[in-house]
């Protein structure tokens, strides 16, 4: 027979890394065809951080996301932006392509200002457009105006930026420390369906709503939280690498079982957008926080359905039947199975 | 088909008989002569360069090999090529037909469907597949239709939805204008812009490192160690070097520098130095003409070890009188974090309820589609040149620099598209020889892993056992959090000690709890090495925390939401190491959570307290159960997945 439960967790985790300072760096150039290239030495891992940078580049000096180049992680070619990982990268490395494009603006709005015969906090742009604010008539292309400050200025526009994060390491005797400028909060809610018959358990539905700060594209947002969420579905129920001896018995995907489209359940994604404080663009990270709450979730539910904990991963139909045979012969069936209580 | 033998008989070590394939491979007629041992895969990536489907798992598992045969779809590495003599082939480097995108693909970018991309090709064959057998599929039929197709990124849900939006711009319930960018708003940030690499992952163009070809390029395979604990007493390679075609064999003898990297303590040799501490760990590297060569030579290659005594339990590893693994850490400690905050003892004589509980997590591998794969060479300057899907290329360029000895500016790292990292792809597992071979041949060399070895060889999730006690007040706030953790770090540190730091920091959760005692201690053992997965350290430890509040609350008679309600940390909050903090979200996250999912408040498992069930099943945002042996209710009908967007 099936029974349905519902479990709850909560979780946080600190951004960016906790081993040394962190730092990003970015140059930029203004280039030709009013496009912009960016240098950082990093790529993305699937995440999109390349296109979020894009959209932060474009946004901060006026062009659009198509307009951008990146050219990237090259140790020998661009500048050090460290590490792919950490739930770093749009936190870091957004906020280094922010500074950066940020003082090359300022250099572009002084010389089309100057150009102009206009206040350089006049001049604004967005979206491959450039312009006095309070003119009719001084109104151009982006890549005209890259034209007119190389040919008749003589100025090529370049920037760049540095993003660094503070942090203290921990103290060996307490765990005294700032290990993080800051945190990503969350909580989730799982709907299972287990069968007492087979064990077996299916994720129905994931609620997950998380302190994503500012958010850049909330389809790369929700595709952090979804891939993230049935991630640990395979974490909670299925996956386990297994060691005899120290040789793995779980050598290929027919032993390492993984989710498939057929085991998912429906991820709702709430994304709560207050900006960082801390940093000059407000955005956070996702790629790790959304992780660490579903598990438990999924855990709680099982004992909510049918009212036994696992406390071992994964908990597997034959783990979870087992658990169910051992309460039904306990014969006390509601008593509380595993933890001693001292009040 | 003809099998042509060299010298009329016997082959040459390396060497295999040859079939010759006519075939149609996207519209175009080839004729090509290959090894017989060919599977459809290799005939397509190998001979054809066409590598826009990629080799996953190389036993039919997941999928993104797949093709079409005269129609058929088929997973193409468990294919042999004689399958495909007389037989019309598509590939997804051509799905489009030369259109750009196919509706599928246009969809696929539209709906943010690819991420890292290396099971996309897979995924767009499959979904095409299905939508021509069916071009009416329903969202259940759609997910049998991927059924066969694993993805590790997305979570599969912004696939369903490409796929069902080119189903219904096919059958003009939507119209194809839905496929394109969002309107521009007044700021591109916060928009929905289609991914800037997605045409190129739907379409198989991105290339990752095992796509790449270089002229006169050799191939690595890799001696690896059968042994969890061994000393290598000797290593005869006199009759791989023999073998015609083998153009360098390298040992830990070959490495010029300091010879170790890791990423917080650097214990671990590019090719085992005197002793093997893993099943897998790399003792003699080949770079060799072809592949069939370099495994020949593998083969070839006798090592003799004695055998040591192996731990395999991490509590075990750190009693006195076994077997140290490593000469710097003392019981095979490699790192031992502690969070002492208040007096945990004193404030559990005035808790009412303590709860005790041993919580274990498992070793999880990450199961990037991508296998580790690279390519070294020299560049002209004498710059030695490494591209692979490495996470960090900063650090990995300090550490090979000093195991080549050579001056930074002469090593350059490029990160190759990514197929999926989630903290794996941090090791320096293969770089170092690849460019090792590649100073020493002076030629392009390439190294790929199967999915065997990097399962075997590659860092896993640490597992943790840990030991939990609470302390609370009846009305349900927490007094006091003990949590002792033990974690198998394995043979090498690589992530260890950062992974145990994180699992003490933000093990007892984002809850405001005066006394707070943590020991988190990982551990050196002949298992494969632990290292960085996503939330490392915190995706255990908090398992444990969220499990042992539900069971709290059960034993107070509490509403699991309730019982967190209380304990949240809020704005001005100090953490278990004492950092104050400002905004706090936590609140608001679980309120917003609540209200999305409907939760009605109760104790769990509230049915067995003889209370009524909880009434809050089939609310919006639920999937409908399989129907496998039984009856289920219909549900709500469900939300596109865009997400609620909350500024606070």
């Amino acid at each position: 027979m099936k029974h349905r439960g519902r479990g709850v967790a909560c979780g946080w985790y600190g951004i960016a890394r906790t081993a040394a300072m962190d730092r990003a760096a970015v140059w930029v150039e203004l280039d030709d065809g009013g496009t912009v290239k960016i240098a950082t030495g990093v790529t993305e891992i699937g995440e999109g951080v390349l296109t979020g940078l894009c959209q932060i580049a474009a946004q901060e000096m006026g062009v659009r996301p198509e307009d951008i180049v990146l050219g990237d992680n090259d140790t020998a070619r661009v500048p050090e932006a460290a590490h792919a990982g950490a739930t770093r990268m749009t936190y870091m490395i957004g906020n280094a392509v922010a500074l950066g494009c940020r003082e090359a603006f300022g250099r572009f709005r002084t010389a089309m200002g100057a150009y102009w015969g206009v206040s350089a906090e006049s001049v604004r742009a967005f979206a491959g457009q450039v312009w006095a604010e309070g003119s009719a008539s001084k109104r151009m292309s982006m890549e005209h105006a890259v034209h007119v400050l190389k040919k008749e200025r003589g100025i090529v526009i370049v920037g760049s930026g540095l993003f660094t994060s503070a942090h203290t390491a921990l103290n060996p005797e307490n765990g005294e420390a700032t290990p993080w400028q800051s945190y990503v909060f969350g909580a989730q809610v799982a709907e299972v369906e287990v069968d007492d018959d087979t064990g077996e358990v299916q994720v129905l539905g994931v609620w997950a709503a998380h302190d994503v700060g500012r958010v850049v594209n909330p389809q790369q947002v929700e595709g952090q939280i979804e891939g993230s969420v049935v991630m640990a579905v395979g974490h909670a129920l299925m996956e386990e690498y297994v060691q005899h001896n120290g040789i793995t018995t779980t050598p290929g995907f027919a032993k390492y079982i993984l989710p498939t489209a057929l085991d998912i359940p429906h991820v709702t994604s709430v994304l709560l957008t207050e900006p960082d404080p801390k940093t000059p663009l407000g955005v956070k990270g996702i790629g790790e926080p959304a992780i660490t709450p579903t598990a438990a979730a999924i855990i709680n539910a099982i004992y909510d359905a049918v009212g036994v904990r696992m406390t071992r991963l994964p908990a597997t139909p034959e783990r979870v039947m087992e658990a169910l045979v051992d309460r039904r012969s306990a014969k006390q069936p509601d008593e509380v199975p595993v933890a001693e209580t001292i009040s | 088909m003809s099998d042509t033998l060299l010298d009329g008989g016997t082959l040459a070590e390396g060497c295999h008989p040859t079939t010759e394939i006519n075939a149609t491979v996207n519209g175009r007629k080839v004729q090509r002569t290959v090894p017989n041992h060919y599977r459809v895969i290799d005939f397509v990536r190998e001979e054809l360069k066409l590598t826009g489907n990629k080799e996953g798992c190389g036993a039919g598992e997941c999928g993104t090999c797949s093709m079409f045969v005269d129609g058929k779809l088929i997973k193409s590495c468990l294919a042999p090529v004689q399958k495909i003599n007389g037989c019309s082939v598509e590939t997804i480097d051509d799905l489009d037909r030369d259109a750009g995108m196919s509706l599928l693909q246009q969809a696929f970018h539209k709906s943010g469907a690819s991420q890292c991309g290396y099971c996309i090709p897979g995924m767009v064959m499959a979904a095409t597949s299905t939508l021509r057998r069916n071009p009416g599929a329903s969202r259940d039929e759609i997910k049998e239709g991927l059924g066969g197709n694993i993805c590790r990124c997305t979570g599969y849900q912004k696939i369903l939805d490409a796929v069902e939006l080119a189903r219904d711009i096919q059958s003009g319930a939507i119209p194809a204008s839905a496929l394109e960018e969002d309107a521009e708003a007044h700021s591109f940030i916060g928009q929905r812009t289609r991914r800037l690499d997605a045409p190129a992952k739907v379409t198989g163009a991105i290339k990752y490192a095992a796509d790449m070809f270089m002229p006169n390029m050799l191939h690595m395979q890799v001696v690896r160690s059968p042994h969890p604990h061994a000393r290598i007493v000797r290593i005869d390679a006199e009759a791989a070097r023999a073998i015609p075609g083998v153009e360098c064999i390298l040992t830990c003898d070959d490495v010029p520098g300091v010879d170790n990297f890791g990423v917080f303590i650097e214990d671990q040799p590019t090719l085992a130095r005197g002793v093997v501490r893993y099943v897998g760990e790399a003792v003699v590297a080949v770079a060799a003409e072809t592949l069939d060569i370099a495994r020949a030579a593998v083969a070839a290659i006798h090592v003799e070890y004695e055998k040591l005594p192996s731990l395999f339990d991490p509590h075990a590893a750190m009693q006195h009188g076994v077997v140290q693994l490593h000469a710097f850490a003392q019981n095979n400690i490699c790192k031992h974090t502690r969070i002492r905050k208040g007096d945990v003892d004193a404030a559990l004589a005035t808790a009412d309820v303590i709860v005790e509980q041993t919580y274990d997590t498992q070793s999880i591998e990450h199961a990037y589609l991508e296998p580790e794969a690279g390519l070294a060479y020299l560049e002209a300057d004498g710059c030695v040149t490494v591209q692979s899907p490495s996470q960090n290329i900063t650090h990995h360029r300090h550490m090979l620099a000093r195991i080549l000895g050579r001056p930074i500016n002469k090593v350059r790292m490029i990160m190759s598209t990514v197929g999926g990292g989630f903290g794996g792809k941090e090791d320096m597992i293969y770089q170092g020889m690849l460019a090792l071979a590649a100073i020493k041949t002076r030629r392009p060399v390439r190294y790929v892993f199967t999915r065997e070895e990097s399962i075997k060889v590659s860092a896993k999730r640490h597992p943790f056992n840990i030991r939990y006690t609470m302390g609370l007040k009846r009305d349900g706030r927490i007094v006091a959090t003990k949590m002792v953790m033990v974690a198998d770090g394995g043979a090498y540190a690589l992530s260890t000690p950062g992974v145990m730091n994180k699992s003490a920091i933000l093990g007892p959760g984002p809850y405001d709890i005066a006394n707070v005692w943590v020991d988190s201690i990982g551990v050196y053992t002949n298992n494969t090495p632990s290292g960085a997965f996503r939330a490392f350290g915190a995706f255990q430890s908090e398992f444990a925390t969220e499990c042992h509040l539900d069971l709290c609350a059960q034993h107070l008679g509490m509403d699991p939401v309730a019982l967190r309600r209380i304990n949240l940390m809020r704005d001005g909050a100090t953490t278990h190491t004492r950092q104050q903090l400002d905004r706090v979200l936590a609140v608001e996250c679980l309120e917003a959570a609540i209200k999305a999912a409907g939760w009605e408040p109760g104790v769990p498992y509230r049915q067995g307290q003889g209370s009524p069930q909880r009434n809050d099943f089939n609310y919006e945002g639920s999937r409908q159960s399989y129907l496998i042996g039984g009856q289920t209710q219909p549900l709500v009908p469900r939300a596109a997945s865009r997400s609620d967007m909350h500024p606070v």
